[in-house]
């Protein structure tokens, strides 16, 4: 017997400390004027303005080829930056799901065009892109998904509805799943196929969704006829599924999966510092801070498989499994080791983020996969038939 | 590097296919009813796995600590009733004050003893594990604040059998006046001497033992009928396994962390992460497979409690996950908030 699954350990080289160093004294200061509120939101928060100035610093598209626009740097040195960005809650989400996501599709299935076209507006943090997977009826299951593309002359048209889908209101484009053709009632997930979709195109309508913060990120998005042409669809027709799912391979490992309430914790280091300490106090601190170690450890270990190009399905499961619930278990610590009561009181940093992320952390287990759908992932592959 | 991982994966697989063959429940229950594994000795020795770590030009296999966490896992993985990891560790110790390995099992004592200027020991230990069954023992003691390593014969302390929930053989060390076989000084140890190794030794142990948990849980998820299927079918079932997984993939990587970190001379940083992160993996781990197992697991004639009550005894040695917790927990507070990140991020 050996392990199920392979963690082989993948340091950052210490060369890569200067540019660590710069992202830090750009974020120093930076973060001067975000309250505490807006960095609870982290890599939900839209701020354009924010992420043009790090396009400009090139830390968007670091990994993808300068033909492009990118920066043809090592997937070790986009580590460094995004995970000091996370660690700081910087609103990354203007860039964030083209840099994270539709970029690297693009590059692995986008034609010449499209690549030549998007790329080089991604990088420079001027374009916003969002996911269009889930359906009013369509949650989980998403491979029971109703939305239509019907091939017409010089392109497709779409109808259908998309829902939770998060910044829709601010982005440019989508990437969407659509069924092309029919699945079978064994093979659901078969004739779907992935579209970039310009969203000021004419039939598009987007309908803001309050959640429970009382703000709107997420959108229902009504599709009455879009007409999308030709050059436009993704990869291959009917092949939807699985880009749609190898997606979110890389998704699911990256430090944004435990880093969510990384702010957190410092100022409640800080916090005991200013009161007398008691051992269990120190315990609690010391048993988040080892596990934020080995979860760093286990994403790292992710990067450095997806690098050498397997397919680490397994893991990034198993790394969004523990990280999510790391990071929506730390408003409740620190409940624990602080009288924290439920004010939000606008101005103090520690308590703002505390009330935002005390609300928020329940869509943790949620987005990009819930957590019970990560488990039936893992039970599969650990041979559960 | 290539060369080495061979070695060291070579030297895993070799001691999976041995334990495979040799380790079964009859020989776990014949240890733990107080009779040595003595064949199982003497054909480990000829493995050449107890100086694994012990330098190529001390006749050893010259092996890092990242090199033999595989090895490591593997004998917790079968709960291998022997001190194979304390063998290894004390004589790497040994190799590292350049004292002589002698041949046989050996216990590591990690408290910190006074070394007396007649040469002789006094210090105590509340339970070493292993302790009964073992020729030598192996400790640091410290005389003008230098530490020294030190290894006794079993004719120079008493030992007197200690109940444990593992059932290995453990006893309690008190020594005053003792006889000292060999000592000499080391560098660089730090102010918990041997504990930090041992508790990075325990953290990959737990690693194994619940590698093997989770293979048996899911072998019977598959196996084992209710409602006219196989339990494994019920997500219920599937999702506290899949939480098995988890915990056991963060023992794992915690257990090569802290190789990581010994073989750059921070075994305290180590033990602090490993022992903390698999020691919480060990409990969440042990109830959930006894959950999945049901009454049957429960039972003595079962395999399961073999693994789960070391699971249960280990997270206990060296330290246990709160006691290494509060370390690291105190340095994180004294540093401040701010250090916080730069910490994590400098290892």
């Amino acid at each position: 017997m050996t392990s199920p699954f392979r963690f082989n350990p993948l340091q950052i080289p210490a060369e890569l400390e200067p540019l660590r160093q710069e992202v830090r004294a750009f974020l120093l200061e930076a973060k001067q004027e975000w309250s505490g509120w807006k960095v609870g939101h982290s890599w939900t928060g839209f701020d354009r303005e924010f992420s043009l100035e790090v396009g400009k610093r090139g830390w968007i598209g670091m990994t993808w080829p300068k033909q492009y626009g990118g920066h043809d740097r090592s997937s070790l040195e986009r580590y460094v930056v995004v995970e000091e960005m996370l660690a700081v809650g910087a609103p990354l989400g203007s860039h964030w799901f083209g840099d994270r996501q539709s970029g690297p599709l693009l590059l692995r299935l986008g034609t010449e065009e499209q690549r030549q076209r998007l790329l080089p507006s991604i990088v420079k943090g001027e374009i916003s892109f969002c996911i269009g997977l889930s359906e009013p009826d369509s949650g989980s299951d998403l491979a029971s998904i109703r939305s239509k593309a019907i091939k017409v002359d010089g392109g497709y048209r779409l109808s259908g509805r998309k829902i939770w889908t998060t910044n829709a209101h601010l982005s440019e484009y989508m990437i969407g799943l659509f069924r092309t053709g029919a699945g079978t009632s064994k093979i659901k997930h078969e004739g779907l196929s992935q579209f970039l979709i310009d969203m000021s195109s004419s039939g598009i309508e987007i309908r803001p969704i309050a959640d429970l913060t009382g703000e709107g990120h997420f959108n229902e998005i009504v599709f009455d006829d879009v007409f999308v042409p030709d050059n436009m669809i993704v990869g291959q027709e009917g092949n939807g599924w699985v880009q749609a799912t190898s997606e979110l391979t890389f998704e699911r490992s990256q430090p944004d999966r435990f880093l969510s309430c990384y702010p957190l914790l410092p100022l409640t280091i800080d916090a005991l510092n200013q009161q007398t300490n008691d051992r269990l106090s120190t315990r609690q601190i010391g048993q988040s801070v080892a596990d934020l170690i080995v979860l760093r450890e286990m994403s790292l270990s992710v990067l450095g498989q997806l690098d050498e190009g397997k397919t680490p399905s397994q893991e990034a499961a198993l790394v969004k499994d523990l990280g999510n619930s790391y990071e929506q278990r730390m408003p409740t610590l620190v409940r624990e080791l602080l009288d924290s009561p439920g004010i939000v009181e606008r101005g103090d940093m520690l308590s703002e983020l505390q009330g935002y992320l005390t609300q928020s952390v329940p869509s943790f287990s949620l987005r990009g996969g819930t957590r019970e759908i990560l488990r039936g992932i893992i039970a599969k592959g650990l041979g559960l038939k | 590097m290539t060369d080495d991982m061979n070695i060291s994966e070579m030297l895993a697989e070799q001691l999976e296919r041995f334990f495979t063959d040799t380790v079964d429940r009859n020989l776990l229950v014949q240890v733990e009813q107080g009779t040595a594994a003595t064949d199982l000795w003497q054909e480990l020795e000829g493995l050449g796995i107890c100086s694994a770590l012990v330098s190529e030009a001390a006749g050893g296999a010259g092996l890092s600590w990242t090199d033999a966490e595989a090895s490591l896992r593997t004998i917790g993985r079968h709960g291998a009733p022997a001190p194979i990891a304390e063998t290894m560790l004390a004589n790497w110790v040994l190799s590292q004050a350049s004292l002589t390995v002698p041949e046989g099992p050996i216990a590591v004592s990690t408290e910190l003893f006074t070394l007396n200027a007649d040469g002789t020991l006094n210090g105590s230990d509340s339970s070493v594990a292993w302790l009964p069954s073992c020729q030598h023992l192996v400790l640091i003691a410290l005389r003008n604040g230098q530490a020294h390593v030190c290894r006794l014969g079993q004719d120079n302390y008493p030992t007197a059998q200690q109940e444990t929930l593992s059932r290995e053989p453990h006893s309690a060390l008190n020594l005053n006046s003792a006889k000292v076989l060999e000592s000499a000084p080391i560098e660089g140890l730090g102010t918990n001497g041997l504990k930090p190794y041992l508790a990075c030794i325990r953290a990959i142990q737990i690693s194994g033992a619940l590698e093997q948990l989770l293979e048996l849980s899911v072998e019977y998820g598959n196996t084992r009928e209710q409602f006219g299927r196989p339990i494994g079918k019920f997500q219920a079932i599937q999702h506290s396994i899949a939480n098995l997984a988890s915990q056991t993939a963060a023992a794992q990587v915690a257990g090569m962390y802290a190789c990581r970190q010994i073989d750059a001379g921070n075994a305290e940083k180590g033990a602090m992460v490993a022992k903390v992160r698999a020691g919480q993996s060990a409990g969440v781990g042990a109830e959930i497979a006894h959950q999945v197992f049901g009454a049957i697991g429960f039972t003595d004639e079962h395999i399961l409690h073999y693994f789960t009550r070391r699971l249960w005894q280990w997270r206990t040695e060296a330290g246990s996950e709160y006691w290494w917790a509060e370390q690291l927990g105190k340095e994180v507070i004294s540093a401040g908030g701010e250090a916080l990140w730069p910490s994590i991020t400098s290892q």
